[in-house]
């Protein structure tokens, strides 16, 4: 599941920032937009609650102490003459002249490099022991109460449990798991009527 | 997506979306639309355009739920289409999937049990929409037509404007959750050989009658539903 990011555009430029919600909105949902055409109308709105910030380089300059610390969350235009002197602009600084292609693709190494799909082994999708064994419980058909008094754990354990599973698996229904325990040899066909 | 208008030219809508070739046909309407626009193919068949329009354009377009004005449509209207909904699953959609899936099945055997086991898990599947479809049909459909007919006397809009509509969404409907997982067992934890074209055919399948079910559901949990408690209200 994708969360949804929380963008500021600060950027005086009505075209712009159109132009930039039309391609955030088509090829990097979901995103909550928000515009402001000057520093100081973002400022009095609670500014933080932000995750990315767009801007251009004459705002991100005059406001360099609010931009600085998060200039890893900022975007800021650029028009091509102010990055000439430097092909290799940082990855963050996006120039309004490029072809769409070249924004669109900034555009992506930015949030891949920011917001991290979460990476695999981060978020390790394997089952452990003590979910193998919660899974087993319920497609055998027990109930919450009997898995906690089984295992030895609490309610709020067993649920626990049950969400990971859930999330790990992408299976919903108790039907759905069992077919997925028998894939997977975690219990015999015998065991339970399918 | 933009919404279908009464003036536009029904072949035209079709042709752009043809996923509404099987809602069209609940409706009763066939293929070989002409240029007839989408009033006169409603006025042809002797539908109600609003209703019709409404129902086609929350079909396309899954922000498209104008809750308001579908409550004020006749509860023997909502059931209706409902109904004809159900049996496009048990007449069309199941026996399609199923068909799919035997080929499915036996084209890629020997050996692979996780396809037989997929089988099976849509076996269940079907048990549970066929439990849903058969009470639609013999308890609830008659039940709410019975209230309506009860309070006949008073308008419904009437009703629907005294009584706050509580919505209460069904946080799960069990078959979506089957119907979702079947589709993402095979996605994500399918195993062994089997034949691609197939599989892809029971997939597309499957997700154009979760594609029909969702819109079925919507009007059953937020537009029938709460009608029947308000009407319940009254009747008490």
């Amino acid at each position: 599941m994708l969360q949804i990011k929380y963008i500021a555009i600060i950027l005086p430029d009505t075209l712009q920032y159109v132009g930039l919600q039309n391609l955030l909105v088509n090829y990097f949902p979901p995103v909550e937009i928000s515009h402001y055409p000057t520093f100081e109308a973002s400022i009095s709105s609670n500014c933080d609650t932000f995750d990315y910030y767009i801007t251009n380089a004459t705002l991100f300059v005059l406001n360099a102490d609010f931009f600085l610390p998060r200039r890893n969350k900022t975007i800021v235009l650029l028009n091509s003459l102010e990055g000439e002197k430097n092909n290799s602009f940082p990855s963050n600084h996006i120039s309004i002249n490029s072809p769409q292609e070249t924004i669109i693709e900034q555009l992506k190494q930015f949030f891949v490099k920011e917001n991290g799909y979460t990476s695999t082994d981060s978020n390790n999708k394997e089952l452990t022991l003590r979910e193998i064994e919660v899974l087993q419980l319920i497609v055998k058909g027990s109930t919450n109460k009997e898995i906690a008094d089984k295992l030895y754990i609490s309610l709020n354990t067993v649920q626990t449990h049950r969400k990971n599973i859930t999330t790990k698996l992408g299976i919903k229904t108790v039907s759905g798991l069992t077919f997925y325990a028998i894939m997977n040899g975690i219990i015999s066909g015998e065991d339970i009527e399918l | 997506m933009p919404l279908v208008y009464a003036n536009m030219q029904m072949s035209e809508v079709v042709e752009e979306h043809t996923s509404l070739i099987p809602v069209i046909n609940r409706f009763g309407i066939h293929l070989g639309l002409g240029d007839k626009s989408v009033q006169e193919i409603c006025d042809k068949y002797q539908l109600d355009c609003d209703f019709f329009l409404t129902v086609i354009n929350t079909f396309l377009n899954e922000e498209y739920f104008p809750e308001k004005k579908l409550q004020t449509f006749h509860t023997s209207q909502i059931i209706d289409y409902l109904t004809k909904t159900n049996q496009f699953y048990l007449r069309d959609q199941l026996p399609n999937i199923e068909r799919h899936l035997q080929l499915f099945i036996k084209q890629s055997l020997p050996g692979n049990n996780s396809l037989s086991l997929i089988g099976k898990f849509f076996l269940s599947f079907k048990e549970e929409l066929n439990d849903r479809i058969q009470k639609d049909q013999e308890e609830w459909f008659p039940y709410c037509l019975s209230l309506s007919e009860k309070l006949k006397s008073i308008q419904q809009i009437k009703i629907l404007d005294k009584k706050q509509i509580n919505i209460h969404i069904e946080s799960e409907d069990t078959i979506e959750a089957l119907l979702a997982d079947l589709k993402s067992i095979m996605i994500k934890h399918l195993s062994g050989d089997y034949n691609e074209n197939l599989c892809y055919a029971v997939i597309f399948a499957l997700n154009s009658l979760e594609k029909d079910i969702k819109q079925h559901n919507r009007i059953r949990y937020r537009i029938l539903t709460p009608i029947v408690r308000a009407m319940e209200e009254l009747c008490s």
